[in-house]
């Protein structure tokens, strides 16, 4: 092992590759090292475009600059380093390991900038071809938040020439959707059909798991079928379930438009739609004609429940998706700092640039728009429609948080993974425009972290009630990160139908079988049976067996609604959920109306009620089983540290952490357990043993905060670096002669 | 003293059943029929009282309200609820019940009528029939009183303006009249001197404890002196001071004169590596130095170590008025003052927090605590905090390293032997940093807390791995705003002496050698009639007992034994021949200044100069975490220092104390999650079965059989933790 102890506190200023090694001792090395060419475990499918060694990795996980020989490979799947020295056994009995990719695998759709280092200077590389000189230096900041130091000073000109230019081309350029690593890998693996998703997720591509799903809500809504080969809308799944009042000719007028699709319904009978919005506010030839639909979908809407409904545009609201693209990439960039001059340079700032990037103010007011549509079909039974310009970005994180706040089965692991799949795989969301994976430049607008937003929500979520969920963060981390490896169907496509054309393009040239693309909830492609463990929450409280019987939902008797006659609407003079009839003259206004006088005009009493719906809510029992609302408060909402602080070791916390707790619980259990077998023993032998007792022996193995995804390594060398005046005097140690050198002494 | 016949007149006019309830309230407490409940404290008496009133539920506490009576004494204002079934009448009156406040606590009362609220003082007037009544305390907490519409008006106003004439708004004076409220009744005073002080925990004012705290270290070369013992060497000192054993007390006695207030180097805890940590104030320069001197006085600082290293607190540490400052901008942010009308919105959280710094502070303590324990940690040297005075950042620092260290400190009994230690007995002015006087606004800074919120950031760092629980850290939080502990109304060892009976027992009160006299309001204290004070560790005064339960937790394992101390050292204190070394660690980088002993000429040992870390002075701010780094990786895991990371997004706010008042925010934790925390309910189960089994062994011991013995029926079920498929996994990689 070739290991520098350069000094990060040494020369801070420059960011890093300071190497101490002189030439000769490379050449050397070089020789040793040569041609031990070595390849990497590759994947069905895999092909290695091209390589080049030897290259260094600088690894910045303690602040002694270590580098590490090796090969830089790139293929169509990942950027992959191999490392000349053989893997330790540390390393080797990680418990927490991705099948797919290793610790120094890069895979091609996770990288999201790289940077070139000339001589000292870093640059942002866009295309592949640089006119003067090639960079001698890799920066590799992927998108789950690791970063990659290579150098390529010692490789030859070419080979570091070709990897470079392969990397950049591979990872940066724009590129056809066929060109995708799951392609390869599908065509190249057998869809293990025994390794179905072991909590049972419900997939939502047949017509009976949407069945299944509306028993299951009590909903009274009609299923649709017939869009199974998409006759209606490209953009609608293949089944999906609306008011029963919804004709047959009202689905095919506007390509799938202003359809209220049924997203779940509550016990009481109202019922949460979604729709992608007709553009009603301009004043054209077919504006008249869109209101009037929208008229007749609202009309049916209410039918579903006491007549009353409420319509929700989100980009009223809401951020755009622009805006969310924009506060994350200012977010992010606080934890890709490659060293740690810059790092303490944030830290004093630290809270108000993390308030400046807005991104917790963003997932704030998502969760406060969600808290305010479950006040809506909780405290008021209203029927909601909720709608945005595609009615698959912001419509997902909204009702996928509802559901996610009412519904128990929900926060189950299984129940978690039939979510997503209903709302955002089914309900089409634009995963690979968001992901911009193929780096079109077209595309490049539409690049945002809509699911990632989500998924920061339901975090704050769990944090708030642990109890309440049954999976853990570990798993919300690893999910994030799965969305940037490009080998699970679940992400790769815009919409069920997108997915179902290019399977069927696939098809076509007469091959064997169709392809098979296994889905992110097959976990046993990225984790073993072990390493899934830790996507259950040690917390999670289940339902005690007694619950777990249907319990009877007392449904509130609403007599004063229901004397009313039924083929009008409700009249109520509150105006607050009223919807006329009379008043359809004009739609327009009609929205309008009824949208500020509950979501815009008085935003004031529009959150002092759902205040104090909060608060109502609170005053009850917490029920870990049944509705939870979230804090919304300033100090409530928190940084998801596991996520964007695992990879840098300087805010890991080393023996401590939350993680400690649980390793507690575990500690206890245990002792629990040890304890009860005594208690037993001695209740069978009337003569005590008292060698029965034996201590546990207790493990020693010190957790940090960034468990499961670091593990604190203990390192064989001692730090050369004087803690004591006393040590430095005595051993001349390398970091000491530098010193004389610095102070020009000698 | 009377007990109030007007008000108790007062509630013979009110509608019958409430007369009723009253009545058979009255009834099971014989001879005071008045007090509806409420225990009054030998001497004290009603002021004001006020039928049904609500008072609302903190949501920690569940929520929604209480309904009960309100009164006010000259003591306190107490809340009686009105179906309180639980409370026992065998035990002692306890100072404050759960729902009680403290007049001194008090810091501003406001009435909320139906259109606007007033700020209450004692000369206000009351023109309105309020409908609430809040009382912002000190501590952070915010107390709400609803006053019904059942109320009878007169008594909402009247008890209102009572509140707000008796509260004492700080003042000179105030304290004293709130002191004999409290204690100053013939039976108050024998009752309080005839409790036993606590002995399972060291006090630090007899020769044993710090004989018993040398032993437990494993300190050698020290020894206990008690030349100060009648306080004429130094009057801010402890009587008994830990010095080096090889410095006899006639050597000793003319040391003191080189040190500010006479606060020589003394030894306050030993590292398990074998450095020794010494805190001193800063050296007087202008004194001429004998010989002989010269050599006691390096006796005295090198202790039993080869080298020294003093660390000097003054320069990174924030000053007294950048604490007193953030405290005061953390509480208008944290309590959000209704009638002051500042609210921050939620989206500008984030930088008002960082504005008032307090986080800042706190990082810094613990940084400057981190960079010592790395330093002990390196093994036989003596360590020495020095600060200009030695009584305010030297406390927090010293007893934060040992916190980290020492898991003794982090059991309850230890913590208070610590604070006792560091704190109470080694002479920080508790009085003049509260300020309860109001007379010294420079001098007050909430340095105490400052440490309190230290340890929680340790604690909620290491949940694991203390045995006191935030629960207890708040009880301390608490009643270092409550003007009524011998342990925190003096500023010094002397001072407590002077107050308490003890001053008696001293022969003759010298004056001191070093001016005494700036420090003590003497005539304040000696017009006191003298009631004895209780230290703040007599609990059982204070809190009822079960939430006295809640201040420890089960530690699920013992901490490891400390290392042993490493062989390989031995060889490097061999090699050093030269005379004793000294440096000085400062802003991250060791040097070694021609002063830094002004007794010694020329300066150090050829060394000067030569700095021995290699960041220029510049880059300071990484120097702490670098030392800290290396330091973390060349330590053997298993050793039980908590090393706390110090990043911004680590550090995190005490929200259980600093957001108890906020009505909107106290959602934090909701009542049921705090009380069922399955680690808790495991250790209980844990502690139940231990039990369990040591009775069955008993029983088997003793041949009896099994005894009507069926643990099966007494255990508690392990309820919601059915499956912990990946937690067991790790116990045994």
């Amino acid at each position: 092992m070739l290991s520098t102890l350069g000094g990060g506190g040494g020369k801070p200023a420059k960011p890093s590759f300071v190497s101490y090694v002189t030439p000769e001792e490379i050449n050397q090395t070089e020789k040793e090292c040569s041609r031990k060419e070595k390849h990497p475990d590759l994947l069905p499918g895999e092909v290695i475009f091209c390589s080049a060694g030897p290259v260094l990795k600088s690894i910045k996980d303690d602040l002694f600059q270590r580098v590490v020989y090796g090969t830089l490979l790139c293929t169509n799947f990942r950027v992959s380093f191999i490392s000349d020295e053989a893997p330790s056994d540390e390393e080797a009995a990680q418990l927490f390991k991705n099948k797919l990719y290793g610790e120094n695998d890069i895979p091609l759709t996770c990288v999201d900038h790289i940077y070139g280092g000339f001589d000292d200077k870093k640059k942002l590389i866009i295309s592949g071809f640089v006119k003067n000189k090639y960079p001698s230096k890799i920066i590799v900041c992927c998108k789950d938040l690791r970063l990659f130091h290579f150098s390529l000073a010692y490789a030859k000109e070419e080979d570091a020439k070709k990897i470079f230019q392969g990397i950049v081309y591979h990872c940066l350029e724009p590129k056809s959707l066929k060109c995708v690593f799951a392609f390869s890998y599908g065509e190249k693996t057998l869809l293990n059909k025994e390794n179905q998703t072991k909590p049972k997720t419900v997939m939502f591509d047949t017509s009976e798991d949407w069945a299944q799903e509306i028993k299951r809500t009590k909903g009274n809504c009609k299923l649709i079928s017939n869009n199974a080969d998409f006759s209606i809308s490209a953009k609608l799944p293949q089944f999906f379930i609306v008011p029963t009042h919804v004709t047959q000719e009202d689905l095919t007028k506007f390509d799938g438009k202003g359809i209220p699709i049924w997203c779940w319904s509550h016990h009481s009978g109202c019922a949460l739609f979604k729709t992608a919005s007709l553009p009603l506010m301009q004043e054209d030839a077919s504006s008249q004609l869109y209101k009037s639909y929208m008229e007749g979908m609202l009309n049916a809407v209410a039918q579903t429940h006491l007549y009353s409904v409420k319509t929700e545009e989100l980009s009223d609201s809401l951020p755009t998706v622009q805006d969310i693209q924009q506060s994350y990439s200012k977010f992010k960039q606080f934890f890709l700092l490659d060293n740690t001059n810059d790092f303490w340079m944030t830290d004093v700032k630290w809270f108000s640039s993390l308030e400046g990037s807005c991104w917790l103010d963003i997932i704030r007011q998502c969760l406060a728009k969600a808290v305010e549509v479950v006040e809506c079909l909780e405290k008021e039974n209203t029927n909601v429609l909720i709608m945005e310009e595609e009615g698959s970005d912001l419509c997902c994180v909204i009702s996928s948080l509802v559901q996610l706040m009412f519904d128990p089965y929900y926060r189950t692991l299984g129940g978690f993974q039939s979510l997503i799949q209903k709302e955002w795989v089914m309900g089409g969301h634009r995963f690979l425009d968001r992901c911009n994976h193929l780096h079109l430049k077209d595309k490049e607008q539409s690049q945002a972290p809509v699911f990632l937003l989500f998924l920061e929500s339901v975090w704050q979520l769990q944090q708030q009630y642990p109890p309440a969920f049954q999976f853990s963060e570990t798993y919300l981390t690893v999910l994030s990160d799965s969305i940037d490896v490009s080998v699970f169907s679940t992400f790769l496509f815009n919409s069920p139908h997108h997915m179902a054309s290019i399977a069927k393009a696939m098809l076509e040239p007469g091959q064997r079988s169709p392809v098979n693309w296994p889905t992110v909830w097959d976990w046993s492609v990225q984790f073993d049976s072990r390493a899934q463990d830790f996507f259950i929450n040690p917390l999670y409280m289940e339902r005690s067996r007694q619950d777990k019987a249907p319990r009877k939902m007392p449904r509130p008797k609403h007599q004063r609604h229901q004397s009313l006659p039924s083929s009008a609407f409700k009249f109520s003079p509150s105006a607050k959920k009223g919807f006329l009839k009379d008043e359809t003259d004009s739609l327009k206004k009609m929205l309008r109306v009824k949208r500020l006088s509950r979501w815009m005009n008085s935003p004031d009493s529009a959150q002092a009620s759902t205040r104090e719906f909060f608060v109502a809510w609170q005053r009850r029992p917490l029920d870990y089983h049944g509705l939870l609302l979230p804090c919304l408060e300033g100090p409530t909402l928190r940084l998801w540290s596991q996520r964007y602080l695992r990879w840098i070791p300087e805010a890991q916390i080393f023996g401590g952490g939350s993680i400690t707790i649980l390793k507690k619980l575990a500690d206890l259990l245990a002792e629990v357990q040890d304890l009860r077998g005594n208690l037993d023993r001695q209740a069978c032998r009337a003569d005590f043993n008292h060698q029965g007792v034996v201590a546990r022996a207790k493990s020693s193995i010190q957790l940090s905060s960034a468990f499961p995804f670091t593990m604190p390594r203990s390192r064989s060398f001692k730090p050369a670096i004087p803690i004591g005046p006393l040590h430095s005097l005595i051993t001349d140690s390398l970091a000491d002669q530098e010193d004389e050198e610095n102070l020009g002494i000698v | 003293m009377l007990t109030g016949p007007k008000s108790f007149f007062k509630a013979r006019q009110r509608v019958p059943d409430v007369k009723d309830r009253m009545l058979s309230h009255g009834s099971s407490d014989v001879g005071d029929k008045g007090t509806l409940g409420l225990r009054l404290l030998p001497g004290e008496h009603i002021l004001q009282k006020a039928v049904l009133v609500r008072k609302k539920l903190p949501c920690r506490e569940g929520g929604g309200w209480l309904a009960g009576t309100l009164f006010c004494t000259p003591f306190r204002v107490a809340f009686v609820p009105q179906d309180d079934l639980k409370r026992d009448e065998d035990t002692d009156p306890i100072l404050l019940e759960d729902h009680d406040v403290a007049l001194a606590c008090v810091e501003k009362v406001v009435a909320v009528g139906p259109s606007r609220m007033k700020v209450m003082t004692p000369t206000s007037t009351l023109k309105f029939v309020p409908e609430e009544l809040l009382l912002y305390c000190r501590d952070f907490q915010v107390h709400g009183f609803l006053f019904d519409r059942l109320t009878p008006e007169a008594q909402a106003m009247e008890i209102t303006c009572a509140i707000a004439k008796v509260y004492q708004p700080l003042q000179p004076g105030a304290l004293l009249t709130f002191l004999n409220a409290a204690f100053g009744s013939v039976e108050m005073r024998q009752r309080l001197s005839n409790r036993p002080r606590d002995a399972t925990m060291c006090w630090f004012d007899i020769a044993s404890d710090w004989e018993t705290e040398l032993e437990r270290t494993g300190a050698t070369g020290w020894r206990v002196s008690s030349i100060n013992h009648r306080f004429e060497m130094a009057a801010s000192l402890p009587r008994l001071n830990v010095v080096p054993q090889k410095v006899l007390d006639t050597q000793l006695k003319n040391t003191f004169a080189h040190f500010n207030e006479g606060r020589i180097p003394r030894w306050c805890w030993h590292h398990p590596s074998g450095s020794d940590l010494l805190r001193m104030a800063s050296f007087k320069n202008n004194i001429y130095c004998e010989r002989d001197n010269v050599r006691n006085l390096e006796a005295l600082v090198f202790g039993s170590g080869q080298q020294c290293v003093v660390v000097e607190l003054a320069e990174e540490m924030p000053t007294l008025a950048d604490l007193q400052q953030g405290h005061a901008r953390l509480r208008a942010l944290c309590l959000a003052d209704e009638s002051a009308a500042v609210t921050v919105p939620d989206e500008k959280w984030l930088s008002s927090l960082e504005s008032t710094r307090w986080l800042d502070h706190v990082r810094c303590c613990l940084r400057k605590a981190t960079e010592a324990v790395c330093l002990l940690n390196d093994g036989l040297q003596t360590l020495i905090l020095q600060e200009a005075e030695d009584r305010d950042m030297n406390c927090v620092v010293s007893s934060l390293v040992q916190v980290m260290c020492d898991p003794y400190c982090r059991t309850l009994a230890g913590f208070q032997g610590l604070v006792q230690k560091e704190w109470v007995v080694a002479g920080h002015r508790f009085l003049s940093r509260a300020n309860y006087h109001r007379d010294r606004e420079k001098e007050e800074a909430p340095v105490f807390l400052l440490f309190l919120d230290c340890v929680w950031q340790l604690w909620a760092q290491f949940p694991s791995r203390f045995q006191l629980t935030p629960e207890y850290l708040l009880a301390v939080h608490d009643s270092a705003h409550l003007p009524l502990f011998s342990s925190f109304l003096s500023n010094c060892e002397l001072e407590r002496r002077r107050r308490s009976k003890f001053l008696q027992l001293l022969p003759q009160c010298y004056t001191p050698v070093n001016g005494l006299g700036k420090g003590l309001p003497l005539t304040a204290w000696h017009a006191l009639p003298d009631p004895p004070l209780p230290p703040v560790w007599d609990w059982a005064l204070q809190y009822s007992s079960a939430r006295r339960s809640r201040f420890t937790q089960p530690m699920t394992r013992p901490d490891p034994p400390p290392p042993l101390v490493n062989g390989s050292l031995n060889t490097v204190k061999t090699t050093e021949e030269a005379p004793a070394s000294v440096f000085l660690f400062s802003r991250g980088t060791f040097t070694s200044p021609s002063n830094l002993l002004p007794w010694r000429e020329g300066g150090g040992t050829g060394l000067s100069k030569r700095s021995l870390r290699r960041d220029p002075p510049s880059e300071s701010p990484l120097a702490p975490d670098w030392l800290l780094k290396a330091w973390t990786l060349a330590e053997n895991p298993g050793s039980g220092t908590l090393i706390p990371q110090l990043l911004a997004p680590c550090v995190g706010l005490w929200k259980d104390c600093y957001f108890r008042g906020v009505l909107q925010v106290q959602a934090f934790r909701h009542p049921e999650a705090t009380s069922s925390h399955p680690v808790d309910q495991l250790a209980r189960e844990v502690q139940q079965l231990m039990e369990e089994l040591a009775l069955a062994s008993a029983v088997g011991a003793r041949g009896l059989g099994q005894v009507g013995l069926e643990p099966s029926s007494t255990r508690m079920p392990t309820a919601a933790l059915p499956s912990m498929p990946p937690y067991t996994t790790w116990t045994s990689l």
